[in-house]
C-alpha cells in the first residue's frame, strides 16, 4: 500500500500518481543532471500522448520520442546523434508524421515557463527573432507561437510568447528533504522556473537530508516543500549525465548511447537493455556494474568542492535576554504582567 | 621559428584573438571555452567568461562538453538563470559572443535548425538554442564554421546575421545599430564583412591554403581583402598552452576517438 500522506515515495508511485496520459510534461532538467529515472519510468509505465517541454532535448527527450510516448515537443535544441551521418528519434518521428514539433530560442522557451510561474498570461520576449524563420515558420502552435502587441506606453512593437503552465514537471536535483524542498546548485539554467510553472512537481534526487541542512542554506532550495507532490530518492539517478559535487558526466556510456540513437533498431535495443530492462534505478547501477565493473563508476565520482560557509547570525535568537529580561524595556514577564494588570488591558 | 602546430591550435587562436581585455564573453561549447581559457591566460587576464546556463565569471578546468558543464564550476563568481544571462545580453552587457554554423550565407546570416523543408527535414539540426538572441543582441558576434556549408540560400534563417545586407539589420529596428557577426571562421580561413555592403569577404587565409581553394566551397563570387592576410603561425607559448588544457582539442576529434578506442581495447585485452 502507498502511504498518502507522505511525500517521499518511489519513482513508479510518483509515476503513476502524478503523470498522465495526454498531459504537458515538463523536463525541469536543462542539459545537465537531467531527470533520467523519473524519464525511463514514465516510459517503463507505457505513458502516452504527451505535449514535452525541454529547454534542451538530449538524450531524455529522445527515449521518451523513441519510447512512443510524446505526440508534440516544444523545445529548443534537439540530439542528432553522431553529427551529419546519424539520426535521432525526433528526426525519425518528424518525417513519419508521429511528431509535432515547436522550435523556440532558448529565451523564448524559457520566457513562457517564467510567465506561468508568476501568473502573468503572457511575456514580452527580445524581438530580434521577429527577422528569423523561428517566427515565420509555425508548427501545431500556429497564430499563439508568437504574437505582436503595441507597447501601451512607447507605441512600440512588441514580440511576445504565450505563459505555459504544464501539467506536471519531472526534474532531478542534488538534494531534498522528506517535505519536498528541493536543493540544486551549479548551473541554474531554467530548472526553478521549469518547476514552478507546473501544476504538479515530482523531485527526484541523488540523498534525502534531514530538514535542519536545508534550513541551514535556503539560498540553494529551488522548489520550495508547498509546491511538491512527491520526493524521490533516487542515486545516481541523472546517469549518464552528470549531477554537480556527485558525479561526473559518463562519456562511454553517453558515447554507446549515441551510437545505438543513429538509428531506430540501435535505440531500440539500447532502450531494451537500459530502460525495460530495469525495473528502477538501483536495478539499472547492478547492471552497470555487472558490466563495466564498480571502478569505472567510482571513476565517475566528484572529488569534494566545498562552498565558503555564510553567516546568517544575529546578535540575539530572542526578545529575552540571558538574565530573563526584554530587551528594550528591561522588564521580566512578571514584571510586564504586572504592568498591564495596572493598566487595567488584562481581560479576564 | 616555432614548433610545429596543429590546425585546431591555429582556429583556437584566431578564435582566442577576438577576445579584448576587460570584455565580457558568451562561450559556446567547442572550440569557443578553449579559446575563452587561452585568451584570459596569455592575452585577456581581465575577461569576464560566461555561459547562457547562468554560469558567470569562471574558469573551466579543462575542455567542457556543454554549457552546464560542472568543470565549469570550481570556482565561478555568479550563479545567475537563463532567464537573467539573455536579459543582460538584451540590455547591451555582452561584448562578444561566439556560435557554430551549419549553414551561412554571403551576409552572415545562419542555419542550425534543418537541412531541407523545416516540416520534412532531410537532415534535423540541433535547433536554435541561445544562438538568435545572442547573435540579436551581442555587440559582437564570431562565428566558428568547421562542418558547415556556404549557401546561396538558406533552407531555414535560425539566426539573424546581416539580413539582405547594406543597412537593413539596422534598419529593421530590431537591433543594437552596430552589432552583428564580425568573422567567420573556418578550417580555410577568416572572414569579415564589408563595413558598407556587409557582404562577407575573405580577409585571412590559413597556412598552405590558397585563395581558390576557398573560393571552391563558395557559391557565390566571393569577394577577397587585396591585401589577404595569412592566419599567424602559434608561438610556443600559445602551442604549449593548448596541449596542457585542451590536448583532446589540440589532436582534433576524430584522431582522439581513434586513439580512445585503442586505448579502450588495450585496457579490455590486460
Amino acid at each position: 500500500m502507498t502511504d498518502t500522506s507522505s511525500k517521499v515515495m518511489s519513482a513508479r508511485d510518483a509515476i503513476s500518481r502524478f503523470v498522465h496520459d495526454g498531459d504537458q510534461l515538463v523536463i525541469g532538467n536543462y542539459t545537465v543532471g537531467s531527470c533520467a529515472e523519473l524519464v525511463y519510468e514514465v516510459i517503463r509505465q507505457r505513458k502516452r500522448g504527451f505535449t514535452l517541454y525541454s529547454q534542451s532535448g538530449i538524450f531524455d527527450v529522445e527515449v521518451l520520442v523513441g519510447g512512443g510516448c510524446v505526440e508534440r515537443l516544444i523545445s529548443t535544441y534537439v540530439m542528432r546523434a553522431g553529427g551529419k551521418k546519424g539520426g535521432s528519434a525526433v528526426e525519425r518521428a518528424i518525417n513519419a508524421g508521429t511528431l509535432l514539433i515547436e522550435d523556440y530560442t532558448n529565451f523564448d522557451y524559457n520566457a513562457r515557463l517564467v510567465a506561468g510561474m508568476h501568473g502573468m498570461n503572457f511575456i514580452q520576449v527580445l524581438e530580434g527573432v521577429m527577422a528569423t524563420d523561428l517566427f515565420r515558420k509555425r508548427g501545431f502552435m500556429g497564430e499563439d507561437k508568437f504574437r505582436v502587441i503595441d507597447c501601451p506606453y512607447t507605441g512600440k512593437k512588441i514580440l511576445t510568447v504565450p505563459a505555459a503552465n504544464p501539467d506536471v514537471c519531472i526534474v532531478h536535483v542534488q538534494r531534498a528533504d522528506k517535505f519536498g524542498n528541493a536543493q540544486y546548485w551549479g548551473a541554474l539554467g531554467s530548472v526553478a522556473a521549469a518547476a514552478l510553472a507546473s501544476k504538479r512537481i515530482i523531485v527526484s534526487c541523488e540523498e534525502i537530508v534531514e530538514h535542519e541542512i536545508v534550513k541551514s542554506s535556503p539560498p540553494l532550495t529551488i522548489i520550495p516543500a508547498y509546491r511538491v507532490n512527491a520526493v524521490v530518492e533516487a542515486p545516481w539517478g541523472a546517469h549518464p549525465t552528470e549531477v554537480l559535487g556527485y558525479y561526473n558526466y559518463d562519456s562511454a556510456m553517453y558515447g554507446l548511447f549515441l551510437a545505438a540513437d543513429a538509428t531506430a533498431d540501435g535505440l531500440k535495443a539500447w532502450m531494451d537493455e537500459w530502460v525495460y530492462g530495469c525495473a528502477d534505478r538501483a536495478a539499472y547501477v547492478d547492471r552497470y556494474i555487472g558490466k563495466y565493473g564498480s571502478k569505472t563508476l567510482d571513476n565517475l565520482r566528484a572529488k569534494p568542492y566545498y562552498t565558503a560557509p555564510a553567516n546568517y547570525g544575529s546578535a540575539g535568537t530572542s526578545r529575552w535576554d540571558r538574565d530573563g529580561r526584554e530587551i528594550f524595556t528591561g522588564l521580566t514577564l512578571p514584571e510586564m504582567e504586572s504592568i498591564l494588570k495596572e493598566r487595567g488591558m488584562l481581560y479576564e | 621559428m616555432s614548433k610545429p602546430y596543429t590546425l585546431q591550435e591555429l582556429l583556437i587562436i584566431a578564435v582566442a584573438k577576438e577576445i579584448h581585455d576587460y570584455e565580457n564573453v558568451v562561450l559556446g561549447v567547442g572550440l569557443p571555452t578553449t579559446a575563452g581559457a587561452l585568451a584570459k591566460a596569455l592575452y585577456a587576464p581581465n575577461a569576464t567568461l560566461m555561459m547562457e546556463s547562468g554560469i558567470v565569471d569562471f574558469e573551466p578546468l579543462l575542455p567542457l562538453n556543454h554549457i552546464a558543464d560542472a568543470h565549469a564550476c570550481r570556482g565561478f563568481s555568479y550563479a545567475t538563470d537563463l532567464f537573467s544571462a539573455f536579459t543582460a545580453t538584451y540590455r547591451g552587457f555582452v561584448d562578444v559572443c561566439f556560435l557554430g554554423v551549419g549553414q551561412i550565407d554571403k551576409y552572415g546570416n545562419v542555419n542550425t535548425t534543418c537541412v531541407g523543408d523545416y516540416y520534412k527535414p532531410t537532415l534535423r539540426l540541433p535547433g536554435s538554442g541561445g544562438a538568435p538572441d545572442f547573435l540579436s543582441y551581442a555587440k559582437r558576434t564570431v562565428l566558428t564554421m568547421l562542418g558547415g556549408t556556404f549557401v546561396d540560400k538558406l533552407d531555414y534563417l535560425t539566426s539573424p546575421g546581416y539580413l539582405d545586407g547594406g543597412d537593413s539589420r539596422d534598419r529593421s529596428g530590431l537591433f543594437p545599430k552596430g552589432s552583428g557577426p564580425t568573422m567567420v571562421l573556418t578550417t580555410k580561413g577568416v572572414f569579415r564583412f564589408d563595413p558598407v555592403t556587409k557582404e562577407m569577404y575573405l580577409a585571412q587565409i590559413h597556412p598552405g591554403v590558397s585563395v581558390e581553394d576557398v573560393k571552391k566551397a563558395v557559391p557565390w563570387d566571393l569577394k577577397v581583402a587585396e591585401d589577404v592576410a595569412q592566419t599567424p603561425r602559434p608561438t610556443d607559448d600559445e602551442i604549449d598552452y593548448i596541449r596542457n588544457f585542451a590536448p583532446n582539442i589540440a589532436i582534433g576529434r576524430e584522431l582522439m576517438q581513434e586513439l580512445t578506442l585503442a586505448n579502450m581495447q588495450r585496457k579490455v585485452k590486460t
